[in-house]
């Protein structure tokens, strides 16, 4: 990339970051009607959003395009294997009209309820969601998902399906493993620079994953250990193969939490619950990310935009569609219960 | 040469509930009717009556193309298209329909499962081959015993590293001993108390084991036969299945015919779900029709309404002027342009619709850069042979074809020989500095054209100030004006006096001062924008007058080229020399003459249609049926 390509990139980097919404902010949003959270996020990003009486969706739709098109932006400017990465790391939002798809089909919601939940992707979009929703059963929907660029992703959701039947935790696990086993590959061909730096963001990620799913498989579903960790994905920043082998093999959530590497455990000292965990180790994934934000790097703090950006816009997604649905505001604040 | 889009009305429509599918149906027969929501009355007509048949629609639509594209069968119009299809039929036809459907389904989901025990089968096979060397006992390799478990099979290589360090978790060893098409064939020892668990884990792994029936042991020759009888069966269940397809396929051919008639005779009523509103068993609906086909349109309405019903048609309003939609009519010849207009954008209702003047300024360009008759032949002659496959390419080819050979007796240029036809002026090489003359007064006399252009489409839409102050308005053309004068001055006389200097800056001034009016900013952030919106007013008219020279260029290079392949030519024998001849004119044929395509189309899109051309309309799309 040349000297002016990256001064552009990291100006336009600089000035999206400083759209982002403090996280302390945003919970004070909780207190707010809905005409005026929408007033503070115009002020605080530069968005205006307006809502559709017909159309609860609609401003999840505009929270989500917005977001693709800032992504589209900085994408721009990569090429050859930074961008092939970006575009897989941004595919991450697909995956959530996938999991929708694949739980909706499997639990046989209807047709427009599942349409209401999916988001509008525009050019990033891979899945032929018209024809998804079409299918009649859920075969019908898996053999049209492995015509997709989700091939390696759906077979895996095929064998839970036809192992565990609709338990769409373990789905959601599955997808989400494979996902990153994906990432981390495309991660791998990259400069050995860029390597190092994202790997401290995507590290934390993967910990993040690979612990509560392990707390899961083994406490939850009562897995063997040998089984709990194969389901889960590829090693993280702190837990590495062995650490996660050793944890595999113990049978309660103290004596795994007792036996983390310390940075770890002084994180989640005094947590009982994986509910706990997960809100602790979710809080600490966008710490780090917005350090790595102020960072050189701009692979790296692309890629710690992409997540903060998607943390904030499933937070404001769920605020929004809380207030519209006129939900209780404990009840809004237990849904986003990741960013207390 | 300049057009407009067809002269637009608004139509207003109201009606009983039970005329709106017929008008639908009579409307789309006339492919007459752009429809438009309207939002303004949602008060007062909140039903939606279209909603319920569109949704029947959709769902009949969807499993119709689905069970078609299996079948190859071509399905054909209604004789009738004045027939109404009722809500119930629609709802009769889907039930149906998902009933073959899933019909349909179960034998693809057969075929995609004996596909995948075939490729599962091919690999056990792979496994196999590999003990053929060994005098072994086979059962052997795959006995549970009290204590010990042994297995072979395959597991794809993407999970093999994981399912060795979960394995050893459960105490068991996994060795690969081949490794194939993404897939690792291995064998795999453990104690027989965990074999529970690691069956589970194995599951999860896609591991495929080699099952060796206990009569087969000790003999892996008939083991493979057995496999590949296996893989053979299989084979012959495809294709029984395929056979079972196409035979269902061809009894429910009836049905989907008669589907196909059905969703045609819907489509129009079930397109205006969201347009058509109602209250009461009275719906309304809106959209815009060509200006000249108001008395057909009422005419057709009140031979085939039950009802009474009111229409009205009214001219568009200046605010309503983006939101009509744009109906471009040319005749044949100029069709194939219209399409490359529509490539940069839809004219606006309002502007100029440029597709004559593009054709003629295009093909004239593409004559001037690539003059030789030879060459124009084969072009023109060439492109008649695509007239079946592509007769848009045909048109525009021929007539680019046709301009070349005017150009070539210009230039006296045939096959690149110069010699053999007298010019009807000169070749450009005899005078290069004249024919980059030319092409900068033909560059100059494009951009007036097109500052007149974008001043005329300013006017019509009511921007006034835009006309007549803004860089592209009659200040931009008169600053261009006097810098065309100056610079002719400069160079010609050698003179730059008050007059030049003065006519520079009066335009200058009011562009810039247009400019800080238009701006919103700080006074700083105002001062560099009216300075750098002037700078690009400045840098623009000159680069785009430059831009010009390559039609000169071009004309010189297609000499030059010609002239490098006689070189080439004339150090050859006379076999060669001919040989060279014509893989050189095919060189410069293909080559050149589309370099030359693009660069015509490059100089009308951005020095030509950027100054005056939003092409930001909206298409005229037609209910139809």
């Amino acid at each position: 990339m040349s000297g002016f390509t990256s001064a552009y990139l990291s100006t336009r980097l600089s000035i999206f970051s400083n759209r982002l919404i403090d996280f302390d902010f945003l919970t004070k949003l909780f207190d707010l009607d809905l005409e005026q959270i929408l007033t503070h996020i115009a002020t605080l990003t530069g968005h205006h959003y307006s809502l559709d009486s017909k159309d609860s969706s609609s401003i999840e739709n505009q929270l989500a395009n917005n977001a693709f098109n800032d992504f589209q932006l900085l994408i721009r400017p990569f090429s050859g294997r930074e961008r092939r990465f970006f575009f897989y790391a941004i595919r991450w939002f697909e995956l959530v009209n996938l999991k929708v798809l694949i739980r909706g089909k499997f639990s046989n919601t209807e047709i427009y309820i599942i349409r209401q939940q999916l988001i509008d992707l525009g050019d990033f979009a891979e899945l032929p969601l018209k024809k998804l929703l079409d299918t009649e059963d859920t075969h019908e929907m898996l053999r049209l998902l492995e015509t997709t660029a989700y091939a390696g992703i759906v077979r895996q959701a095929r064998q839970v399906y036809e192992e565990h039947g609709n338990d769409l935790f373990l789905l959601d696990a599955t997808i989400d493993r494979s996902f990153f086993i994906h990432l981390k590959q495309r991660l791998q061909a990259l400069d050995n620079q860029d390597i190092t730096q994202v790997s401290q963001v995507m590290g934390v990620l993967l910990d993040r994953f690979n612990l509560l799913w392990l707390l899961r498989y083994r406490f939850s579903y009562h897995l063997s250990p040998a089984k709990s960790y194969y389901l889960l994905t590829a090693s993280g920043r702190t837990l590495h193969s062995a650490n996660l082998m050793r944890l595999a093999k113990m049978d309660s959530v103290d004596e795994v939490l007792s036996a983390l590497p310390e940075s770890l455990q002084k994180k989640l000292s005094g947590l009982n619950t994986i509910c706990e965990i997960e809100t602790a180790l979710e809080y600490s994934t966008l710490a780090i990310a917005s350090k790595a934000l102020s960072k050189t790097n701009l692979v790296s703090r692309f890629f710690a935009y992409i997540i903060l950006r998607e943390a904030e816009t499933k937070f404001l997604q769920a605020l929004i569609k809380g207030k519209q649905l006129k939900f209780d505001d404990e009840l809004i604040r237990q849904a986003v219960v990741g960013f207390k | 040469m300049l057009s407009i889009p067809v002269e637009m009305k608004k139509i207003s429509l109201s009606m009983m509930d039970e005329d709106a599918q017929c008008a639908a149906l009579t409307l789309a027969r006339m492919t007459i009717l752009h429809p438009v929501e309207d939002t303004s009355n949602e008060q007062l007509l909140p039903e939606f009556p279209a909603t319920p048949y569109f949704d029947v629609y959709q769902s009949l639509a969807s499993r119709f193309t689905k069970i078609s594209d299996l079948a190859s069968e071509k399905f054909t119009q209604p004789d009738d298209l004045t027939q109404l299809v009722t809500l119930e039929q629609l709802q009769e036809m889907d039930g149906q329909l998902k009933v073959l459907w899933s019909l349909v389904s179960v034998v693809e989901e057969k075929k995609r499962q004996q596909h995948e025990k075939m490729q599962v089968t091919r690999q056990l096979v792979k496994s196999l081959q590999k003990f053929d060397a060994l005098d072994l006992d086979l059962s052997r390799l795959t006995r549970t015993s009290r204590f010990l478990n042994i297995m072979v099979g395959t597991v794809p290589s993407a999970n093999f590293s994981r399912l060795e360090k979960a394995l050893s978790l459960a105490e068991f060893m996994i060795r690969s001993f081949y490794t194939g098409e993404g897939v690792q064939h291995v064998v795999m020892i453990g104690s027989s108390q965990q074999q529970t668990d690691v069956h589970e884990l194995l599951k999860s792994a896609d591991f495929r084991e080699l099952v060796i029936p206990e009569e087969l042991s000790g003999n892996p020759a008939q083991l493979r036969l057995d496999l590949n009888n296996q893989l053979e069966e299989s084979k012959n269940e495809i294709i029984k299945l395929d056979k079972k397809l196409s035979d269902l396929l061809l009894d429910i051919s009836p049905a989907l015919q008669k589907t196909n008639e059905l969703l045609i005779l819907a489509k129009p009523y079930a397109s205006l779900a969201t347009v058509l509103k109602g209250h009461g068993g009275l719906v309304f609906m809106q959209g815009w029709v060509p200006a000249d086909g108001e008395q057909e349109i009422k005419k057709q309405l009140h031979n085939n309404l039950q009802f009474p019903f009111h229409i009205q048609l009214t001219n568009p309003q200046n605010k309503e002027l983006e939101s009509v939609p744009s109906l471009l009519r040319h005749s044949w010849i100029f069709k194939p342009f219209q399409s490359l207009v529509s490539n940069f954008g839809i004219p606006n209702y309002a502007e100029v619709d440029p597709t004559v003047l593009f054709s003629f300024s295009y093909i004239l360009m593409f004559g001037m850069m690539f003059g030789d008759i030879g060459h124009g032949a084969v072009i023109a002659s060439g492109s008649l042979l695509l007239w079946k496959r592509f007769p848009s390419v045909t048109i525009i080819g021929v007539l680019a074809g046709l301009s070349s050979i005017g150009f070539g007796f210009v230039y006296g240029s045939l096959f690149g020989y110069e010699h053999i036809i007298t010019p009807l002026w000169m070749s450009p090489m005899h005078d290069p500095v004249q024919v980059l003359l030319l092409a900068l007064v033909w560059g100059a006399f494009f951009l007036l054209v097109s500052n007149l252009l974008a001043i005329r489409n300013y006017l019509v839409v009511g921007l006034t100030q835009q006309a007549l102050y803004s860089g592209k308005g009659v200040a931009g053309l008169l600053f261009y004006l006097a810098a065309l004068y100056s610079g002719y001055q400069l160079m010609a006389n050698d003179h730059f006096g008050l007059f030049e200097t003065l006519c520079l800056l009066i335009p200058m001034a009011v562009i810039m001062r247009y400019q800080w009016l238009q701006s919103r900013a700080g006074l700083f952030e105002k001062t560099l924008v009216v300075l750098i919106e002037m700078l690009e007013q400045v840098i623009s008219s000159v680069s785009g007058t430059l831009s010009f020279l390559r039609v000169a260029a071009f004309s010189l290079n297609h000499i030059a080229l010609a002239a490098a392949v006689f070189s080439i030519a004339a150090m050859m024998g006379p076999t060669g020399h001919w040989i060279t001849i014509l893989l050189g004119n095919i060189f410069i044929i293909v080559l050149e003459g589309a370099i030359v395509a693009i660069q015509c189309l490059r100089l009308e899109y951005y020095e030509g249609f950027s100054r005056f051309f939003s092409g930001k309309g909206k298409a005229f799309e037609p209910l139809k049926l």
